[in-house]
């Protein structure tokens, strides 16, 4: 990975097409030959021209398992959401889903983008571009709706590099959009790490992905935010 | 009043069930499994190999089981059919050695994909070397739980597997159904001195 040694924050950040792959529209190749990626993104497109959700979730597996939960059924069902979660998604896959018709047939009021946790091989500063570069082109397609980017989690039983790589990815997302008035960051984590600096597998069950109790923790703050921006949206 | 209104606190009323039938991912196994006494050591992404080195190194070393359900394989992208049966034997052949008195229930691998696909194909043969291998193993049984997934127009609905590999609520209460039944069974079989002895 080249190291581009002097370029500003904004250089970084904003940084789009060959030069970051994570902010590159990548679809999933199908290594491993049932096509499933592509079944989930096509029925995602069709299944949407007959919705109208306020709120559209993207992301990857911690996207998709929350439809999976009764806590999807309790909090965000009643808002109308629609989930476009995939599995091990890294931000360009997102990126390539929402440039391929994923947003064609629908207007979301706020769309919940959470992603960048499998961007393995990427830095955070990379993982950044991606992260706003997915949020530009859902301001370029759906010039109405707000952006909320949820913070991403920190991983690993104990302290490890990815733990710091998405604290990293965090601070840059946060300070990236600090200045837009269309999106914003928020940090869903109710304090996973203890002071011992492990995490808990009632909390994360395999050091990842959340159980119930732990999408209970991140999603009761979750909805209420939620239901702030649709009020603020619906006013104006 | 007048006399026709009712009193509200005299009108029976069931209470109502707010979860309702549809329950929930973490339900089925704190509802049909733990009543079992049942661990669950699976993890996700895990191929035959994974789960041999992990019950060689610790895994089987302070439990005694009375049965011991396998179910592993679909992600073995590696292998041919054959060498992931043979893998999947390799397992079992290690469960009862290490655990002589357990019974081993071995489930088919599932149809995957929302289209037929060579992956499908491939679990297909994995099941059927299964069937031909295991009853030579004693204290082993073969299950497969797979009936229904596939539609008749070859497609695999999000209802039963969310990706078309994972299975969502109702996936796992079809499959449950006869899986409970079967342990049930066993459990049954297992007479009352051997089961003082485990503990």
């Amino acid at each position: 990975m080249h190291h581009i040694a002097n370029a500003s924050l904004t250089d970084k950040v904003m940084s789009s097409g060959d030069s970051n792959p994570a902010a590159t529209p990548t679809p999933c190749v199908d290594i491993q030959g049932d096509g499933r990626w592509m079944s989930l993104h096509n029925h995602f497109v069709s299944n949407s021209k007959d919705k109208e959700p306020d709120v559209l979730f993207v992301g990857d597996s911690l996207v998709q398992l929350l439809h999976q939960f009764e806590v999807w059924r309790e909090l965000f069902s009643p808002l109308h959401a629609l989930n476009f979660g995939v599995g091990g998604d890294e931000t360009q896959h997102v990126l390539w889903r929402l440039s391929n018709g994923e947003l064609a047939h629908i207007s979301p009021k706020v769309v919940v983008l959470w992603v960048g946790t499998h961007n393995h091989g990427h830095t955070a500063e990379q993982i950044c571009g991606g992260i706003m570069a997915i949020v530009q082109l859902i301001k370029d397609k759906l010039p109405k709706a707000y952006t909320l980017v949820l913070g991403v989690l920190p991983r690993g039983k104990m302290p490890n590099p990815l733990r710091e790589r998405n604290a990293q990815v965090n601070k840059l997302v946060k300070e990236a959009v600090s200045s837009l008035p269309h999106a914003s960051l928020l940090n869903v984590d109710p304090g996973f790490v203890h002071s011992d600096g492990s995490i808990s597998h009632q909390d994360l069950y395999d050091f990842l992905h959340l159980t119930p109790q732990g999408y209970q923790a991140v999603c009761q703050p979750l909805h209420a935010h939620l239901k702030g921006l649709l009020e603020k949206q619906a006013e104006n | 009043m007048s006399g026709d209104e009712m009193n509200p606190a005299a009108v029976a009323q069931a209470v109502e069930d707010i979860q309702g039938d549809d329950r929930w991912m973490a339900q089925i196994w704190r509802e049909l499994f733990s009543p079992l006494h049942a661990l669950n050591f699976g993890i996700g992404g895990d191929t035959t190999c994974n789960v041999l080195w992990r019950l060689q190194n610790g895994e089987l070393d302070n439990i005694g089981p009375k049965v011991t359900v396998v179910w592993v394989g679909t992600n073995n992208h590696e292998h041919s059919a054959e060498q992931v049966a043979g893998g999947i034997l390799a397992i079992a052949q290690l469960l009862t050695s290490r655990l002589p008195k357990t019974k081993v229930v071995v489930l088919g691998l599932l149809a995957r994909g929302e289209w037929p696909n060579p992956l499908r194909e491939k679990n297909v043969a994995v099941n059927s070397f299964l069937r031909s291998w295991l009853p030579r193993l004693g204290q082993t049984q073969f299950l497969d739980v797979g009936a229904g997934f596939v539609h008749s127009d070859g497609t695999i609905s999000t209802r039963d597997m969310f990706d078309f590999l994972h299975l969502t609520a109702a996936g796992y209460r079809a499959i449950a159904k006869p899986l409970i039944d079967l342990l049930r069974q066993i459990l049954e079989e297992t007479p009352e001195e051997k089961r003082a002895s485990l503990l």
